[in-house]
């Protein structure tokens, strides 16, 4: 197992700490000028405690890689793209589901992956599996390269590269222009 | 405001039921786990945002928005890495894909 760094602690406990901000509703009562010292004082406490214990299985690369305001603003440009992608498929299985033949063509199929940073590659895999239609089962790496299984509901084309352009083709773009 | 609230709603209840009955109608649990991210998608999106905007612009609660919308950003990270690991589960313990299955280039590659 990997140790963790500095960073990626330092990482984690911001993260964990903004989310105790934002749900005990800290963050409102901070704007407003009445702040708790004790609940901010526990969370910090207890963020730390959770960085240091779980950093070392989310942070294995530069964690302050999207400080870059170039690839921030990517990040912020994939969100339409995404959507756009979310709602055909969305329009596309419930037609599938709602119409009477029921035409349903399933299968696994696998397809190469062009993103080596693991933020790229488990962004673009949640990105697959959160558009109805396809699920990434299974991540290999073989010769160097990495391999997505993915459940398709429509086979189109059990080509690697083919299936993988129709599957994946703008998202990747997307994504690849934030990570390498 | 209160229109855009009610087809936001409206539109997720829709997607919501295209998914259960996918899921009914589906051939094998594979497909029907293709047909519940409709609802987990869609069905979920729609109601967060329609939430949101009923708290902020009819209840006047900057918290309880915050809340909804921090709701549906766990929602939108945790939903596929479910997913995910569900499948391949479901195929590890052995369960059959449908017989018009296409290709299984998964079972394939494990032997």
């Amino acid at each position: 197992m990997k140790k963790a760094t500095f960073p990626a602690i330092l990482s984690t406990a911001i993260v964990c700490y903004v989310f105790w901000l934002l749900i005990t509703g800290q963050l409102v009562s901070l704007i407003q000028g009445k702040p708790a010292v004790q609940q901010l004082l526990a969370g910090l406490i207890v963020s730390i405690g959770v960085a240091l214990f779980s950093a070392r299985f989310f942070i294995h690369e530069n964690p302050f890689y999207l400080f870059n305001p170039a690839k921030f603003g990517s990040l912020l440009a994939y969100i339409p793209v995404f959507l756009v992608e979310l709602t055909k498929a969305n329009i596309d299985v419930a037609k599938r589901a709602l119409s009477p033949r029921l035409p349903v063509n399933p299968g696994i199929v696998k397809v190469p992956v062009g993103l080596e940073s693991e933020y790229g590659q488990s962004m673009l895999a949640n990105s697959i599996t959160l558009t109805p239609g396809t699920i990434t089962m299974d991540v290999v790496e073989q010769d160097e390269k990495t391999y997505y299984y993915i459940h398709w509901i429509d086979v189109a084309s059990e080509d690697p590269e083919e299936a993988g352009e129709a599957i994946k083709g703008t998202l990747e773009r997307g994504v690849r222009r934030i990570w390498k | 405001m209160r229109i855009v609230v009610d087809i936001l709603i409206a539109f997720s209840a829709f997607f919501a039921f295209a998914g259960v009955v996918g899921m009914l109608r589906m051939p094998d649990s594979f497909c029907r786990m293709q047909s519940s991210t409709n609802v987990s998608t869609f069905g979920v999106l729609g109601v967060i945002i329609g939430g949101a905007l009923y708290a902020g612009f009819f209840l006047g609660n900057a918290e309880m928005v915050v809340k909804i919308l921090l709701l549906g950003v766990f929602y939108i990270v945790t939903s596929p890495i479910s997913g995910h690991a569900i499948a391949k589960g479901a195929y590890r313990h052995g369960v059959k894909m449908t017989e018009d299955a296409v290709c299984d280039k998964y079972g394939e590659d494990m032997e």
